[in-house]
């Protein structure tokens, strides 16, 4: 399997106010190759997040690179960080961020506007994935009249749209009761049979020791331990 | 050939992005109805000021062209006397003048409506100095009018004397006390609203006896002259010539007109609306900004892959869509206020309220620069207060904005 995301001395420093810098990530050295499950554990604020906020290229590095099929995605422009993301990246929020208004349907099409794809071709894509993982009943239901565990398909559904190779998964229990995580594994496990690139980050002991899983990376005060 | 500008324009206009940005708008629609509203309002108040302003210029420019090239007018210790009928000969004499009238008229107060109407006296084998006096004694005969002491009056004046029950004749009271019953002869169409709304054409013998005129003496001399760039050429002959005379101009009575109407006072309101209206626009978008709730959609946009175009094309559109539809629907009530209802209530701040009272209609004058006008001080600038917070925030980092 060839390399597909590499961090290279990564540090993140996030000011906070004008005098206040708290340090997400110390010098931390990653590479993840094609298809892998990766998770990556450890306590609220070790620096998880922060991995793949980057990775997604939700924000710059402090220093060192993020590289994602040898492309350095970490000193891209913003439109061209955009573009990446529509083309690579699909992101599923610990809180979801869905539009709160709009319906199942308007949100899974939320990557596929700027493309302006004839009205078939969108449609077919949004009518398979929201099949896919099971909200296609809900299509025309706004997002917040759903419960968590429908909101969390609705969001597994538009990071999957676009059919991006790699997958992107942020504390995606941490609001749902064990019966629903255990579905989430499911579709994960489904994802993976597609030669998606996974990267999960939690600290939900249900992902610890699954089976299709690559590895298990802990993360301690913005530092690989293990 | 059709169908391939079809499908070109189809890839450049992106429908989902404008679907997208009207749910946007619906979503907000109280908001966005307060806002159109607001709009609409000042667009209307805003177009109407210009659309009367443009309508009383017009009015000025039909009078001032009506209007004598040269008055000339007695002073006697800064104040207007009669002048001597006798003078016109030797103003007749000074070259480059091609004609010069003794006029007989007055101001006659009439109490009951609190107006001034303008008595005017005509001659009827005289030279007119005006195109509707040329007409009116066309149309009739003051020879017989003076028999039957008889009067034509404008539509404006035969209206207050209908409303104060005077349909066939008119009490006039002379400086001596006794009353001068003049029969009204007929109703003249002026070529301005002004005329016609205060104007009283009558035998100038009657005008005489009204207000105990001396027959040897007249209000002023109205002088025509050949080529109107001599008009301040012959102006200062006639001043040699009288020592004790005003002069007046075209030029001064454009002036004294302008004043009449006060259109400068509707300019000043104008550019105070404009000022509003910026101010608003200005202090709305500096006080709210883009809600929690707005900065987060944009984040969230952002992340699953628009770029910062994207999300400013969208609210391009939002504003575009508010903006114009307000713009138009301001323009719409404008005309109708204006034009068809005669806009009630603003005519009256912008019209002058003199010796005259002005009751025209405001003539439909359609002016594009107008409506350029108030489009780029209203929707442009709505378009820019809605675009710069939004890129404001689409420019952050995704994730700062999203957390």
């Amino acid at each position: 399997m060839s390399k597909i995301i590499e961090l290279k001395e990564i540090t993140k420093i996030y000011e906070v106010g004008k005098h206040e810098r708290i340090q997400a990530l110390e010098n931390v050295n990653l590479k993840i190759d094609e298809g892998e499950v990766i998770i990556l554990k450890g306590v609220s604020g070790s620096g998880k997040s922060t991995i793949l906020s980057l990775i997604a290229a939700l924000s710059k590095p402090t220093s060192g690179e993020v590289l994602v099929e040898e492309k350095k995605i970490s000193k891209l422009p913003d439109n061209f960080a955009s573009i990446y993301r529509r083309d690579n990246i699909g992101f599923i929020f610990q809180k979801y961020n869905l539009i709160p208004n709009l319906s199942v349907k308007e949100n899974i099409l939320l990557p596929l506007i700027p493309l302006n794809l004839n009205g078939s071709k969108v449609d077919e894509k949004i009518q398979s994935v929201m099949k896919r993982f099971h909200i296609a009943h809900k299509q025309n239901t706004i997002v917040r009249n759903l419960s968590g565990g429908e909101q969390q398909r609705v969001a597994i559904a538009r990071a999957n749209v676009n059919n991006p190779k790699i997958i992107l998964a942020d504390e995606p229990t941490a609001n749902l009761d064990e019966k629903l995580s255990l579905h989430f594994i499911d579709m994960m496990h489904e994802l993976h049979s597609q030669k998606k690139t996974i990267i999960i980050a939690t600290h939900d002991p249900l992902f610890f020791g699954l089976d299709f899983v690559s590895r298990e990376i802990e993360i301690h005060n913005g530092k690989i331990v293990s | 050939m059709q169908y391939h500008i079809l499908i070109k324009w189809r890839n450049t206009i992106n429908l989902y992005l404008i679907e997208y940005a009207i749910n946007a708008m619906l979503r907000q629609k109280y908001k966005n109805f307060f806002i159109f509203m607001i709009l609409t309002f000042l667009t209307f108040l805003l177009t109407s000021v210009f659309f009367i302003t443009n309508s009383i210029r017009f009015e000025l420019d039909s009078t001032v062209n009506a209007l004598p090239q040269i008055i000339v007018q007695k002073v006697k210790a800064g104040k207007g006397y009669d002048i001597e009928v006798a003078r016109v000969d030797k103003i007749l004499e000074i070259s480059g003048v091609s004609d010069a009238i003794a006029r007989v008229w007055g101001y006659y107060y009439f109490e009951n409506a609190g107006v001034n109407f303008s008595i005017v006296g005509i001659a009827q084998y005289e030279n007119q100095y005006k195109n509707s006096f040329a007409k009116v004694t066309e149309k009739f005969d003051f020879e017989q009018l003076k028999e039957n002491s008889s009067m034509v009056v404008g539509c404006g004046v035969m209206q207050v004397m209908r409303n104060s029950y005077y349909k066939e004749y008119f009490n006039f009271i002379k400086p001596d006390g006794t009353l001068k019953k003049v029969t009204i002869g007929g109703i003249f169409d002026a070529d301005t609203n002004l005329e016609s709304n205060d104007m009283i054409l009558m035998p100038e013998e009657l005008v005489r006896e009204i207000f105990d005129f001396d027959p040897l003496k007249a209000t002023d001399i109205v002088v025509k002259v050949a080529n109107p760039k001599e008009i301040q050429i012959v102006a200062s002959k006639i001043k040699l010539m009288f020592a004790d005379t005003r002069i007046i101009t075209t030029n001064d009575l454009k002036v004294s007109y302008q004043n009449i109407f006060d259109y400068k006072s509707g300019i000043f309101l104008a550019l105070f609306i404009v000022s509003i209206f910026t101010f608003f626009i200005i202090i709305y978008d500096k006080s709210s900004g883009l809600s929690s709730e707005e900065k987060k959609e944009i984040g969230i946009l952002k992340a699953v892959g628009w770029k910062v175009d994207d999300v400013l094309k969208e609210k391009f559109y939002e504003s575009f869509i508010i903006s114009f539809f307000s713009y138009s629907l301001g323009v719409g009530l404008s005309l109708g206020f204006v034009y068809l209802l005669n806009a009630p209530i603003l005519r009256d701040i912008f019209v002058g309220y003199s010796q005259l009272k002005t009751d025209f209609e405001l003539p439909f004058v359609f002016d594009m620069q107008t409506l350029f006008l108030v489009f780029f001080l209203s929707v442009p600038i709505y378009i820019a207060a809605t675009l710069i917070p939004s890129w404001r925030v689409a420019t952050l980092e995704a994730d700062e904005v999203i957390r």
